[in-house]
Parts: C-alpha cells; sequence; structure tokens
C-alpha cells in the first residue's frame, strides 16, 4: 500500500490467481493480464494446491466468483467478457496485430474515415508494449512506459471507432473476390477490401539444453513485466544488448538484488539507444557483462544457476532465480505466409521495390504497375513495422509506417474503385 | 498487492447529531444553498435512484475515477464504474500498474480524470461542502483536476457550519475512517487535508446527490 488514495485496491474483487510458481501456464496467465492492463491477485502454491486440487492449478477465479481450473488464456478472455465478434460483414480494412505499427495504422485509418478492425492474439502494445519506460518516443519528455502508450493508443484508436478484437490469433487469410477473406482462431470470418499485416515479431528461442522445461518456471522470453514483483530481493540474469533487454535491467533493477546483463557482443552500443546505454551504468546492482552467453541452466524444478561462457573461453555459473532472455525477434508470419506473402530469407516479408529487384524477383509481382511502397506481393496487402524487411526497429518507426500504410491503402481502395 | 478484504470491525461512534440523517426539509434547504453557491444539487428518493443518477451523469467511455468511499460501495456507484465495462475505470488501470516504474503515469491519471465520484464529510445548512483526506491525493482533481465532480452525500452530513463541520470529522468520521484505514492498509489515517468549498466558479462542474439515509463516514 502507497501514501495515496490511488494506490489502494478498488472497491470491487479482482481476478484471483492460484497456481504453482514455476508453472508455464500460470505464467502466461499472470503476462496475459498484465499486458492487457487487467489487476489480478496472484497466489503461489507451490504445486500443493492450497486447500484446493493441485490437479487444477492454476485455478482463475472471475470477479463474480466463477472459477475456472486449468485456466487457459483463451477461458479466462472469455470469462472476463474480451471475446466480442465482428460487428461489420465488410470492412475497407483489417490489420493483424495491436503493436505501435498496427494501432499507429487503427488510428490513421478510422480518423481518415476507413471502416477498421485490428486482430491481436495477445495483448496491446506488441513488443514495445513490455517496456518499462520509453524516453525518446517524442511528446514525452519524462518518457512513457509502453504499456500506458498501448492503453493511451487502444483508448484513442476506439473513440475514432476501430474495433479492436483482442486475445484471438489469426488462422488464414486468402485473396477472394477482389478483397480478403481472414479467419480467426475463434472460427470467427471476417472479410475486408485491404489487409495490413503488422504482427511483428517474437523473441528468438535460446538454444540451450533444459530450458524449453524451464518456461514460466525461472524462464522468460521478453522482458516479463507481470514478473516485477516476484523478483523482489533476487538474482535477475538479462540476456540481450538490444533495447528491450535494457529496459527489462532498469526496471528489475528496482526490484531485484542484483541484475546481470549479459551481451553477446563486446559492447552495448550496437544496438542499444545510448540513454538506456547511460542510465545502466548510473544504476549500482545492474552488472554488464559483454563478450558473453549462456550455455546451460541448471535448476531443481525452478531455475536457480545459469552457466555463462566467455569468448575467452571461461565458464562461470551465476546464480539466478530468474532469466529473461531477450535476443531479438523472428517474424510472425507463419500465417500470412500461407496467402502467398513473399518473404526473406529470414522470414520477413518483402514489400515495395524489394520485391522486384534482384535475380529472384522475376514473377514475384503480378500486376503491370509497380507495388505501393509497404505493398506485398500480395495487391492490396500491406505490410508495416517489425515484420516487414528492412524495417527500423524503433517504436517510432513503426508508428509511422502505420501511418504511411493508411495512406497506400487510401490509394488502393481509390484504384480499386477506378476498376 | 492484495490488501485486507475481510469486513472492518468499526469503532461504535453511538447515535449522535453526527449520525442522524437530516429531515427531508433541511435537506431540500441545503440544496439550495448549494445551488447558489453554483454546486449542483440533487436530492435523490433513496440510494438506488442515487444509483441510477451517477450513471445518468456519467458519459459512456469516459475517464472515471471513483475515490475509495463507503457511500459509493455501499449503494453499488463503486461497481458500476468498475465492472459495468461502460467506462474507463481509471482505479483498475492504477492497481496494476508498477509501483516503481509508473509513479509518474499514476499521479498525472488520478489527477485528472474526466471524472472524479466520490463523497463528502459534512455539508453546512449555507452550502459548504467539506471534504476531508489523509494524503490529500482525492482533493485536488475535485478543487480543479477533473473535468466533473459527482459526490454522493448521505442526509447524515449535514452540519450547521464550519466549525461544526470540523467537529464532525475529528469526533465522528475520523475515528471510523482511521479503523478502517487500519484494517485495509495497516496504517492510521488522519484529518491530514481538509478542502473547504463555499463558492464554485464554474457553475455545474460539482454536482452533489443527496440522499436521506444513513450513508458513508
Amino acid at each position: 500500500m502507497g501514501l495515496f488514495d490511488y494506490d489502494a485496491r478498488p472497491a470491487t474483487p479482482q481476478v484471483q490467481l492460484v497456481g504453482d510458481r514455476s508453472s508455464a501456464a500460470a505464467y502466461a496467465l499472470r503476462d496475459f493480464l498484465t499486458r492487457n492492463g487487467l489487476p489480478y491477485d496472484w497466489q503461489e502454491v507451490d504445486g500443493t494446491g492450497g486447500t484446493g486440487d493441485p490437479a487444477d492449478l492454476p485455478l482463475c477465479i472471475l470477479p463474480d466468483g466463477r472459477r475456472i481450473a486449468r485456466a487457459t488464456v483463451e477461458q479466462v478472455a472469455a470469462g472476463l467478457g474480451m471475446i466480442s465478434p465482428p460487428q461489420l460483414d465488410v470492412y475497407d480494412l483489417v490489420i493483424v496485430g495491436a503493436g505501435p505499427a498496427g494501432l499507429g495504422a487503427a488510428v490513421y485509418a478510422t480518423s481518415e474515415g476507413l471502416t477498421t478492425a485490428v486482430i491481436e492474439g495477445v495483448a496491446p502494445g506488441g513488443q514495445a508494449g513490455t517496456t518499462s519506460l520509453i524516453e525518446n518516443y517524442l511528446g514525452f519528455p519524462t518518457g512513457i512506459s509502453g504499456g500506458e502508450l498501448a492503453t493511451r493508443a487502444v483508448s484513442q484508436a476506439r473513440r475514432f471507432g476501430a474495433e479492436i478484437l483482442l486475445a484471438r490469433q489469426l488462422s488464414a487469410i486468402a485473396a477472394e473476390s477482389g478483397g480478403f477473406r481472414t479467419e480467426l482462431s475463434d472460427g470467427s470470418t471476417m472479410w475486408s477490401r485491404a489487409v495490413l499485416v503488422a504482427s511483428g515479431v517474437q523473441w528468438r528461442r535460446l538454444d540451450v539444453e533444459g530450458i524449453d522445461d524451464l518456461l514460466g518456471g525461472g524462464v522468460y522470453y521478453g522482458a516479463g513485466p507481470s514478473e516485477a514483483l516476484g523478483c523482489r530481493n533476487s538474482q535477475v540474469v538479462i540476456i540481450g544488448g538490444g533495447n528491450s533487454a535494457g529496459q527489462a535491467a532498469v526496471r528489475f533493477s528496482r526490484y531485484a538484488a542484483r541484475v546481470t546483463l549479459l551481451v553477446r557482443g563486446e559492447r552495448l552500443g550496437a544496438s542499444m539507444s545510448q540513454y538506456l546505454i547511460d542510465t545502466i551504468a548510473g544504476i549500482e546492482n545492474v552488472e554488464v557483462r559483454t563478450s558473453t552467453h549462456v550455455v546451460g541452466v541448471e535448476a531443481d524444478g525452478h531455475l536457480h544457476h545459469v552457466v555463462v561462457a566467455s569468448t575467452d573461453g571461461t565458464r562461470e555459473s551465476l546464480a539466478a532465480d530468474r532469466l529473461f532472455v531477450c535476443i531479438g525477434g523472428t517474424p510472425r508470419t507463419d500465417r500470412t505466409s500461407a496467402a502467398g506473402v513473399a518473404v526473406d530469407s529470414t522470414g520477413y516479408i518483402l514489400t515495395g521495390s524489394d520485391l522486384t529487384a534482384g535475380a529472384d524477383a522475376v514473377g514475384r509481382w503480378p500486376l503491370s504497375r509497380d507495388p505501393l511502397p509497404l505493398e506485398t506481393s500480395v495487391p492490396g496487402l500491406f505490410a508495416a513495422g517489425d515484420v516487414r524487411h528492412g524495417s527500423i526497429k524503433r517504436c517510432a518507426a513503426a508508428i509511422g509506417e502505420g501511418a504511411m500504410a493508411v495512406a497506400l491503402v487510401h490509394h488502393h481502395l481509390a484504384e480499386d474503385v477506378r476498376g | 498487492m492484495a490488501e485486507q478484504t475481510t469486513p472492518v470491525a468499526l469503532p461504535d461512534v453511538g447515535d449522535s447529531e453526527f449520525s442522524r440523517v437530516a429531515s427531508r426539509e433541511r435537506i431540500a434547504a441545503v440544496a439550495t444553498a448549494l445551488e447558489r453557491n453554483g454546486i449542483r444539487a440533487i436530492v435523490a428518493a433513496d440510494s438506488a435512484e442515487a444509483r441510477d443518477t451517477v450513471h445518468s451523469l456519467l458519459a459512456d467511455g469516459a475517464a472515471v475515477y471513483n475515490n475509495t468511499s463507503r457511500t459509493l460501495e455501499t449503494i453499488g456507484v463503486s461497481e458500476d464504474i468498475e465492472r459495468s465495462g461502460r467506462y474507463q475505470a481509471l482505479r483498475l488501470r492504477l492497481y496494476q500498474m508498477d509501483r516503481e516504474m509508473q509513479r509518474d503515469e499514476m499521479r498525472t491519471i488520478a489527477a485528472s480524470p474526466d471524472y472524479v465520484v466520490g463523497s463528502a464529510h459534512a455539508v453546512t445548512d449555507d452550502g459548504s461542502l467539506m471534504i476531508a483526506s489523509a494524503s490529500g491525493s482525492q482533493l485536488g482533481p475535485i478543487v480543479s483536476g477533473a473535468a466533473h465532480v459527482i459526490l454522493v452525500i448521505g442526509g447524515q452530513k449535514i452540519v450547521a457550519d464550519i466549525p461544526m463541520g470540523f467537529r464532525r470529522i475529528r469526533e465522528y468520521c475520523f475515528p471510523l475512517e482511521d479503523a478502517r484505514a487500519r484494517h485495509a492498509y495497516g496504517v492510521p489515517s488522519g484529518v491530514n487535508n481538509v478542502l473547504i468549498i463555499n463558492r464554485v466558479l464554474a457553475p455545474g462542474r460539482i454536482a452533489a446527490i443527496f440522499v436521506p439515509e444513513r450513508l458513508g463516514f
């Protein structure tokens, strides 16, 4: 409890989560609720189930008293009334992903009169939504947290009339009858005249033996905003040299006894903003280890050490209660590639002039006109943000691409009308 | 983050001039006095009608901050704000924020909502509102931070004048609020800040809904 009235808990009951501290399913729920801005109380029971049956864990008790045993994200989202069907038969624009690019596009599209729906599988904000404090985003001189930026963006998009369909994954996209048919994981189908893929990236997996068994049990991909309180007085290790890793180090330093940031490269400056490097340098309980990578984990059901190797060949076992892996991303294109969208060798979506450049470009682009700048190999289907080949991996750049994509969608729709 | 949620045992403050509901005539006279001072005054028939009135005054989609208030909890207004889905319930948003990293964001969000909904501790016969707060954080939005203010006030809170209002706060409200705070937060309360609103320069910005029942502290 803090000092002020706004620190007090709400008057009404909140979501209660009961689970084992090493449960990946329980972590998925905490992550989902935290990133969607939904308050909850977490009760850790270390496998005993408390007064209930351990087989029921994770157990979710909704504010209205309903109990969901072995709860999943989808069940909790439905129980909280987050799942609503699409409202229109046909949209001008369907946006896949509610990160900075998707939300930026939603605000611009709806403010310019396009009927727009956004599909989001986990939570608004994308990777930027999990960052603790973005200090170089224009207009916020003292910084803004990724979560708050996402909350404001969703509110702004909804105020203009955007429909944001949460907790649903994209199942398929197909070009049909001059438009697009989009299928969602809840079985619903949407039709639109254009599509923008802004599905971003997911964290690259760490190739270390035994690590998958510890997911949610001391090992986490991403900045883990739900885990801050649980890190009090603990040993935290973060892998990564980018801004996400830096932001995580700043956040966890407020809670943990010690934070160790492991960077494979020789210095932080290669991909981290200078302001973050300076901030980290001024935090006493953060240690940065360069030229280092993780080669093993030690656990007894829950992580307790990581084994690190340096480029000089030395190995060391570091005490670690929590390991956060923030080592760059792989594009989320598994569902969109089925629509025939051309991607580069690493899976990022090709757009604009990249479609027609190079020796292997023949046959990629089907029309006589050139592709528009953010247009993919499927006319009328655009891509923006981190998922796009050649994009700048910064929040403001993604938002800019989202806004730019809307202008291009207008161009496409006008062309569509002219036939 | 979890706090004590079991029922609080409140001290017996007895039956006094501060706990007795004023006559309907006196409430109507106070409502007229408040209107003279630029405060919109509505007299509800009962707590259910007061709840409906709050609902009718709040705009859908607005950012609404409900003060911690026994009155709002008792008549269901807190539940309407936090659970109906009609509003941006700021207290829920604040509750899940990171206390270490988002203090500034919490402060600014709580300071300037579209609506703040709360109560008062005393209302004088000549139309002044008195509100006490241990931290003072509730008072800024009421004075000027919030675009709109809605106060739901039980009929036992009417007092003759400002000195009597101070007596009501110290002798009646404080022991009850102190017990609640110690139970809920583990810390004592305090009459550290007292807001007196004699007149409002933006007529209608503050709405006071009177309920001819004993509600809250």
